[in-house]
């Protein structure tokens, strides 16, 4: 008799939770017209807001429906992307940075949005390098959003009181930042803030140089960090850092935020995108902004043009998805975009007063090979500046294990 | 008995013995199938989280999943193709290589010193061993993730409190590898050592105290006493704590990826838990990432397997 009972005792446990699990799975939501938009974390800056409100409003107002905006972060933003695929249930729409299109591109993620794009706002006159990062074998997956550049950002009043002026090459500015450092006794203190392992501003360098971190070559990627431009332009970067900046030789450019050694008094000036203006705090007043010098006198270095694209998922609703990047990317919502510092979708509103601006135009941008993507998460780039940094390879050692790294994951077939 | 006839007494034996035996089989039936019904909940319920995704994961290995499969839903099997490029990878074989240097490290450190300071412990008199104890449950009860957030200030560059402490002026910790996992291994065995030290106090307390005063009468030495004495009858908790810490060790994720970084996660710095993690999720190689996750789970295995020989060994001579 006790024995029948603990057996029906555990029986009664397992129908339980059998039936716990079945619960689990059955959601009793009804489905409104409604869609998910995920945008990246910037866009809840607060006067970046009230843009993502008027265009909810004019979406809702042109269709009927409502966007639910959920905000991601870069780091983590690809991979709860991967598991809504996996899952079926991904956004409507989703910001994606310039350089994360092509793999999913490649991979077919994205719906294609050809036959449509002249229905988008200014899209004859989008911007030529942004577009590039959103079509892939001719057709067009992604509708360009925003770019940004990166600049100098600096100290007037320190400038003014070394008698310093705004360089006009990289000598110049090493010189500078040299001086800079020398009159701060400030443990740590940077002429200019650089983060040791900033790809983006070391392969301005390389860039600057002539140099190139990979080119197809007859249908194959070929690692291009080797060649004695990109050479030049590393050992440039080595020896410029040195100069100019303290800060770790193996951090990256958000350990900590530039902006804050910035506003702690740590740095005379940083590099970084242009909105760092926004974080200086009391030193506001003091603060502006430059384009970085070439090594060639007179001109500026190519920089890095960062951006983010809209895209509409597999699955997901192509007519409203369409119809709130529109609302977003309307011209008066580009228009305040520019205002708070970002450089609008569209050439047409171009502004040369704008130094962020004055920097896109010479500007330079990763391969676009569908697995790039993974030499930024295998932190190549960044593994080779910091080996070259502090020494445990010589530039040329280094140069070239990462150039064979890049070309092997470029060419892989997954 | 003797009064019955003989062929009575028989035909009575030949009537009870069916009877009997037909008794007997039932309750030996009900006495081995009980605790078979007792732990089929438990048994389904592992089976439900554990076995379905592990069976799942073995198909997953062989099988090309990379993102193009993961929308379309459907993989190519390419039989041991995984497992061929995997083997012939000299990142796997590094990565292997410097996890069980690491795995090695860390279990060792955890042990030898979460012995001393249990042994301690026992030494100690109640007004130190109150904080003491205290201390490390107050370690023990902070999530990993706060927990490395505090590692990283102590360690940082501009401002750490190491730094200012020992006048190091800016010293990188993350300059090299061996610098960035002398500090992983350094919280980890941190982070572990409450765990070890209380359970292995938890096991002296039951080290009778009469044998540990004999083998003193007989001269023998605290030495002699812990080996012969206080390690033999703790031998269990020492192995299941070790089995237990190599299974942690070998496959730590949290506080290698988040300390080091997840900008500064180099091949030339990996472990097997990030190693799996990129190749599964940055580069999206499910596939690929199955197999590692499998050769992983045969690894830690085998480990254990040898340890636990090694120990009952130990145990017998």
């Amino acid at each position: 008799m006790k024995r029948r009972k603990f057996v029906a005792v555990g029986f009664v446990a397992l129908a339980a939770l059998v039936f716990a699990i079945a619960a689990g799975g059955v959601s009793g939501a009804t489905k409104a017209k409604s869609i998910t938009v995920w945008l990246q974390t910037d866009a809840q800056a607060t006067n970046w807001q009230p843009i993502v409100a008027a265009a909810n409003a004019q979406f809702q107002k042109d269709t009927g429906a409502t966007a639910n905006v959920q905000y991601q972060t870069w780091g983590t933003h690809l991979q709860k992307f991967d598991a809504t695929l996996a899952g079926g249930n991904t956004p409507d729409v989703i910001e994606m940075g310039n350089t994360e299109m092509t793999k999913y591109m490649a991979a077919g993620a994205f719906q294609d949005l050809t036959a449509d794009k002249a229905s988008f706002p200014n899209s004859s006159t989008w911007l030529a390098g942004l577009a590039a990062s959103g079509r892939y074998n001719g057709k067009v997956y992604g509708v360009p959003y925003y770019a940004g550049s990166r600049v100098i950002t600096y100290r007037t009043d320190l400038f003014k009181k070394y008698g310093l002026k705004i360089p006009k090459s990289v000598a110049q500015f090493a010189a500078e930042g040299a001086k800079l450092i020398s009159t701060n006794s400030k443990k740590g203190y940077s002429g200019l803030y650089v983060a040791g392992t900033d790809w983006y501003f070391a392969m301005s360098f390389v860039f600057d140089y002539g140099g190139n971190i990979a080119t197809r070559v007859s249908g194959k990627w070929k690692g291009t960090l080797d060649t004695p431009k990109s050479i030049a332009g590393l050992t440039a970067y080595k020896n410029f850092f040195n100069a100019v900046s303290r800060a770790s030789k193996t951090t990256d450019e958000a350990h900590p935020q530039p902006y804050d050694q910035y506003a702690a008094n740590l740095a005379a000036s940083v590099e970084g995108p242009a909105w760092f203006t926004c974080c200086v705090k009391k030193y506001t007043p003091v603060t502006a902004q430059f384009v970085m010098p070439s090594h060639v006198q007179g001109q500026v270095m190519p920089g890095f043009l960062g951006g983010s694209d809209l895209a509409i998922p597999v699955g997901a609703d192509k007519s409203l998805g369409e119809a709130w990047i529109k609302a977003y990317t309307s011209t008066a919502s580009q228009k305040a975009l520019e205002a708070i510092g970002n450089i609008p979708n569209t050439t047409s509103l171009f502004n040369p007063k704008k130094v962020n601006e004055r920097a896109a135009l010479r500007s330079w941008f990763v391969p676009t090979a569908k697995n790039w993507v993974n030499v930024e998460n295998q932190n190549i780039l960044r593994n080779m500046l910091a080996e070259i940094l502090t020494g445990k390879l010589t530039v040329k050692q280094a140069a070239t294990a990462a150039s064979d790294d890049v070309a092997s994951i470029l060419n892989a077939s997954v | 008995m003797t009064s019955l006839p003989a062929d009575t007494q028989i035909a009575a034996e030949s009537s009870f013995r069916p009877a009997r035996r037909r008794r007997l089989t039932r309750a030996r039936l009900g006495r081995y199938a009980i605790p078979y019904l007792l732990i089929l909940p438990v048994l389904a319920a592992i089976g439900a989280v554990l076995g379905y995704p592990v069976g799942y994961l073995i198909n997953l290995s062989f099988q090309r999943y990379g993102l193009p499969e993961l929308i379309q839903h459907t993989g190519e099997y390419i039989g041991l193709h995984n497992y061929y490029l995997v083997l012939h990878d000299s990142v796997f074989w590094n990565t292997l290589e410097r996890t069980i240097v690491f795995t090695a490290a860390n279990v060792g450190l955890t042990m030898g010193l979460g012995t001393l300071l249990a042994l301690l412990l026992v030494r100690v008199s109640t007004w130190v061993r109150i904080p003491l104890t205290a201390g490390l449950v107050l370690v023990w009860s902070m999530p990993v993730v706060v927990a490395v957030q505090v590692w990283y200030w102590m360690t940082n560059f501009e401002n750490g409190v190491l730094n200012a402490i020992f006048h190091l002026g800016q010293h990188d910790w993350y300059a090299s590898t061996f610098s960035q996992l002398g500090v992983v291994t350094a919280l980890i065995v941190w982070g572990a050592l409450p765990f070890v030290v209380i359970t292995l106090y938890a096991g002296l307390a039951q080290v009778p105290h009469e044998l540990v005063e004999a083998a003193e009468i007989d001269g023998a030495r605290p030495w002699r006493v812990l080996k012969d004495v206080t390690f033999p009858i703790l031998k269990p908790i020492f192995l299941v704590l070790t089995s237990l810490s190599i299974i942690w060790d070998f496959g730590v994720f949290t506080q290698p990826y988040l300390l080091i970084g997840r900008e500064h996660q180099y091949a030339s710095n990996y472990l097997m838990g990030v190693y799996v993690y990129i190749k599964a999720y940055s580069d999206n190689d499910y596939g690929q990432g199955a197999a590692i996750s499998i050769l992983m789970l045969l690894i830690v295995a085998i480990l254990s397997v040898f340890y636990v020989r090694k120990m009952v060994r130990i145990g017998d001579t």
